[in-house]
């Protein structure tokens, strides 16, 4: 399995406190990999380093053949990195289908050609269509036309894992999709991530505590602690490794 | 009506910025001065040089531009290619002032970005003050009139159709805008504008042109007010006049809606009419000098305003671009109330 995301040697720190103490890894394309680590062990700051929210100290990150240390937020979004956040970022006062038109990039969002409708009608049409099906796969079609911030936490987290789908992205980072929800929606959720992984090839690597509900459906963890990775392997080597147990799960 | 014209364009340029955008700028009297001291600066010494008028421009100024009427006369369509060609000049002008000013400025957020930009809102009129080869210094300057053809008393009413009609074309320009892909992502941006750069929007690039845009749109109402006042003074362009007031309309119309541009701009044109007409009526009932009545009585619909409906008249509503073709039909009554109400 090819590495379609490999991390080599990041580190970042935030003035005197090291956060990052030179991260290895790599994530196979197509494959579903969880990221676990105790509270303040820099789960989320890996995550903002190689989406480019932050830029590393040292390291290098490369993402499908190209290297994307230090790029920017919008920059690896074209690369085909796309994140979702811990704590939903609905765009509030737009609808979900609204939210879900903005990561497709239409010609309509230059002001040369936005008050001509005729350049950009084809391409809009296209993008609705798209976010519809999105909006039927996440279980968000009878919520279409409802604004965003009337919506539930686990709907919110639905419409984060739906716009991360319209982006066309080759990998999906998610910041704990499933934390406050209940468990028949957390599955369900991670049944929709391991379906679209299947069907169409996304990479996911997602950073999730519910070891009891999420280990079933991912293929390999990485446990960082303080900064580095301190086990990676299959499901149930890592939760096994004496330092995993020892720093995260408790004895 | 003329000056509710003018208005509606600078306050629409606000709107997309602020209402839709969110980017708070306290300094949008720079670019309507700077399009106003095009319109006092540029088309007098056009219409001067081509007429073969003698005098310093700003020195004879009013001399200068008589002559200039006079020769418009019987030049009428040179009169309107320049006036054109002046607003073109103007939207030019403030979108570079736009540029200046967002540079340093575009990574700052929130109150820090409205201060600064508030600051450079004040550089204009010190400027105009003070570099007297631009609009006259204190003194001001006068600005030729592409009507002068027409006799005087219909002048007045033609000027005020001609302004309506150009706040028209920018109304159903700035609408269009908003109504389309570019509209929802500012909204997106000011929603969370990180959210929007991780989904592959270069927050700050658009933020850049919309300030530029926005600026280039107000830079026209500014040269359009010069054109229809006559003249240009530097210091009839403050921020009261056209900062805080347009503000003051936008958050009475309700941000984030063209209509409630136009609404909130026709009674805040209104109120003040009223309240300069019949001030002098409550002299003996209030016990300070009636011209600050106008100020006072504004500051307290504003606070009327934010503290009982601060969304505004006309609240912000999602603006399909074209419809997805779900959802329930309505009526077509329906939806000619919701166009008026909602």
């Amino acid at each position: 399995m090819a590495g379609i995301l490999s991390v080599s040697r990041v580190a970042k720190h935030f003035g005197g406190i090291v956060v990052l103490d030179g991260i290895d890894m790599e994530v196979g394309r197509g494959s579903i990999h969880q990221l676990i680590g105790p509270n303040g062990s820099g789960k989320t700051t890996l995550v903002n380093v190689i989406t480019g929210l932050v830029r590393p100290d040292g390291g290098t990150i490369t993402f499908d053949g190209t290297d994307i240390t230090g790029m920017d937020l919008y920059e690896t979004h074209e690369e085909g990195l796309v994140r979702t956040w811990q704590i939903p970022k609905p765009f509030r006062s737009l609808t979900v289908i609204e939210n879900l038109l903005i990561p497709a990039s239409n010609p309509g969002e230059s002001f040369q050609n936005a008050p001509l409708k005729s350049r950009w009608r084809d391409g809009e049409q296209e993008a609705i269509d798209g976010a519809l099906a999105v909006a039927d796969t996440v279980g968000l079609a009878e919520k279409i036309d409802t604004r965003s911030m009337e919506l539930s936490g686990g709907q919110m987290k639905l419409l984060e894992l739906g716009r991360a789908m319209m982006s066309g992205a080759a990998m999906i980072l998610m910041d704990e999709p499933i934390a406050g929800v209940n468990p028949t929606l957390a599955h369900e959720i991670l049944e929709k991530v391991t379906e679209i992984c299947k069907a169409q090839g996304i990479t996911f690597l997602i950073i999730e505590h519910r070891l009891d509900i999420s280990l079933r459906y991912v293929d390999g963890v990485f446990a960082i602690d303080k900064g580095v990775v301190i086990a990676e392997g299959g499901p149930d080597e890592v939760v096994n490794h004496p330092g995993v147990v020892e720093s995260y799960l408790g004895a | 009506m003329a000056i509710f014209a003018v208005y509606v364009v600078v306050n629409l340029s606000l709107n997309m910025e602020f209402g839709y955008t969110g980017i708070p700028n306290f300094g949008k009297v720079l670019a309507v001065g700077g399009g106003a001291f095009v319109a006092a600066a540029v088309p007098g010494r056009i219409f001067a040089g081509m007429a073969g008028i003698e005098g310093d421009y700003i020195r004879d100024n009013i001399a200068v531009v008589s002559g200039v009427n006079a020769w418009l006369v019987d030049n009428t369509g040179i009169g309107f290619a320049v006036f054109f060609m002046t607003l073109g000049l103007a939207a030019a002008a403030g979108a570079g002032l736009g540029l200046i000013t967002s540079y340093p400025v575009i990574r700052l957020r929130g109150d820090y970005l409205a201060i600064t930009l508030l600051a450079f809102g004040e550089s204009i009129r010190v400027v105009g003050n003070n570099f007297s080869p631009l609009v006259g210094g204190t003194l001001g300057v006068q600005v030729p009139d592409p009507l002068s053809f027409l006799p005087g008393e219909v002048r007045f009413p033609v000027a005020t159709i001609g302004l309506v009609a150009i706040a028209a074309c920018v109304y159903v320009y700035s609408e269009r805008t908003m109504r389309s892909p570019l509209g929802r992502m500012l909204r997106a941006v000011r929603d969370d504008e990180v959210a929007a750069g991780a989904l592959g929007k270069d927050t700050i690039r658009i933020r850049t042109r919309v300030i530029m845009v926005s600026a280039a749109l107000a830079a026209i109402g500014g040269a359009l007010y010069a054109f229809y006042a006559g003249g240009v003074i530097a210091f009839a362009y403050d921020r009261a006049s056209w900062t805080f007031w347009p503000f003051l309309m936008i958050l009475i119309g309700g941000l984030a809606n063209n209509k409630g541009v136009l609404v909130g701009t026709l009674i805040f044109v209104t109120l003040r009419k009223v309240i300069i007409f019949h001030k002098d009526s409550l002299a003996p009932a209030v016990p300070f000098d009636v011209a600050w009545l106008d100020f006072l009585l504004l500051g307290v619909i504003l606070l009327v305003v934010l503290l009982y409906r601060p969304q505004g008249i006309m609240v912000e509503k999602p603006t399909p671009t074209i419809p997805h073709g779900r959802g329930p039909l309505r009526s077509g009554a329906r939806r000619a109330f919701d166009l008026l109400f909602r």
